[in-house]
């Protein structure tokens, strides 16, 4: 049972490195936010290997799959009304020509 | 070796192998369709290790957003085909590095501490959709109520980013 367990975090281990580097390489906004998803997702496995293999029996481990679920369906909502707006006004959403948005 | 392993690490495989796939292609609609793929395995995975409510769920969101986010795809693109085969790429030895880098210290806190035993068995499904329920509706009620204010929060804010007059209509 503990080889199930090291299966599923290395997978999140191995989703989390894949999406920080799609994250990070990305020119296009709505790429960028596929990088981000793939992050989360590895929380995700993360938190339903925990909650199976080391405390089945509370159901708060479920609960905070469904708050990142949450938080994923968020940052997607916002991460579109931005790339609506920005393609609006400047007819693109690549993050190259955004440079103006740097602090 | 138990069927349980061989299940999991062949849906593990999977989700990995698209999730590397969303970012080799250069076919924006291929690259929604792969990450479409990469979460539906993961939602395999969840149905694998016995969490049936969240395994269906997560295939079924996931699935509805991966869709949406192809149409987005093919609004904001000039070539979500990826016939010019554009490099949409930058900085791309940082951000190997930075996956790697990220890769390597998640993996050795997988495999170094001490986990400790592992349950044998989970509740039933119709038990844990009970218990899930009890939860949310009983100790995690705020945080549950915070989660959907926030959604909606958010739907309002997107909305309104999205809707906001340029400085040409505006006149």
């Amino acid at each position: 049972m503990i080889l199930e367990l090291m299966i599923a975090l290395s997978v999140g281990a191995g989703l989390f490195g894949v999406g920080l580097y799609g994250a990070l390489s990305q020119t296009n906004l709505v790429m960028i936010v596929m990088g981000v998803e793939l992050i989360l997702a590895a929380a995700l496995v993360n938190l339903v290997a925990f909650w199976r293999y080391l405390h089945p029996d509370e159901p708060a481990g479920q609960m905070f799959v469904l708050i990142v679920m949450a938080v994923m369906a968020v940052e997607m909502a916002v991460a579109f009304g931005i790339a609506i707006a920005r393609f609006r006004v400047r007819g693109s959403v690549e993050m190259e020509e955004a440079r103006e948005l740097k602090g | 070796m138990t069927v349980q392993m061989i299940f999991l690490a062949f849906f593990g495989g999977a989700a990995l192998w698209f999730g590397v796939v969303v970012f080799r292609t250069h076919s924006m609609v291929r690259s929604a369709l792969a990450l479409l793929f990469s979460q539906t395995a993961i939602g395999a995975m969840f149905l694998v290790m016995q969490a049936e409510f969240l395994g269906v769920l997560q295939i079924m969101m996931m699935a509805t957003e991966m869709s949406v986010m192809a149409i987005f795809m093919v609004m904001f693109m000039m070539d979500p085909g990826g016939m010019g085969k554009m490099d949409m790429t930058h900085q791309k030895r940082l951000s190997l590095w930075a996956g790697g880098i990220g890769l390597l210290a998640a993996l050795l806190l997988v495999w170094l501490p001490d986990w400790g035993p592992v349950a044998l068995s989970v509740p039933g499904a119709h038990e844990q959709a009970a218990d899930l329920g009890r939860e949310l509706l009983g100790r995690s009620m705020f945080i549950f109520q915070s989660a959907g204010l926030t959604i909606l929060t958010a739907m309002i804010a997107a909305t309104m980013v999205a809707i906001v007059p340029n400085a040409e209509q505006r006149k």
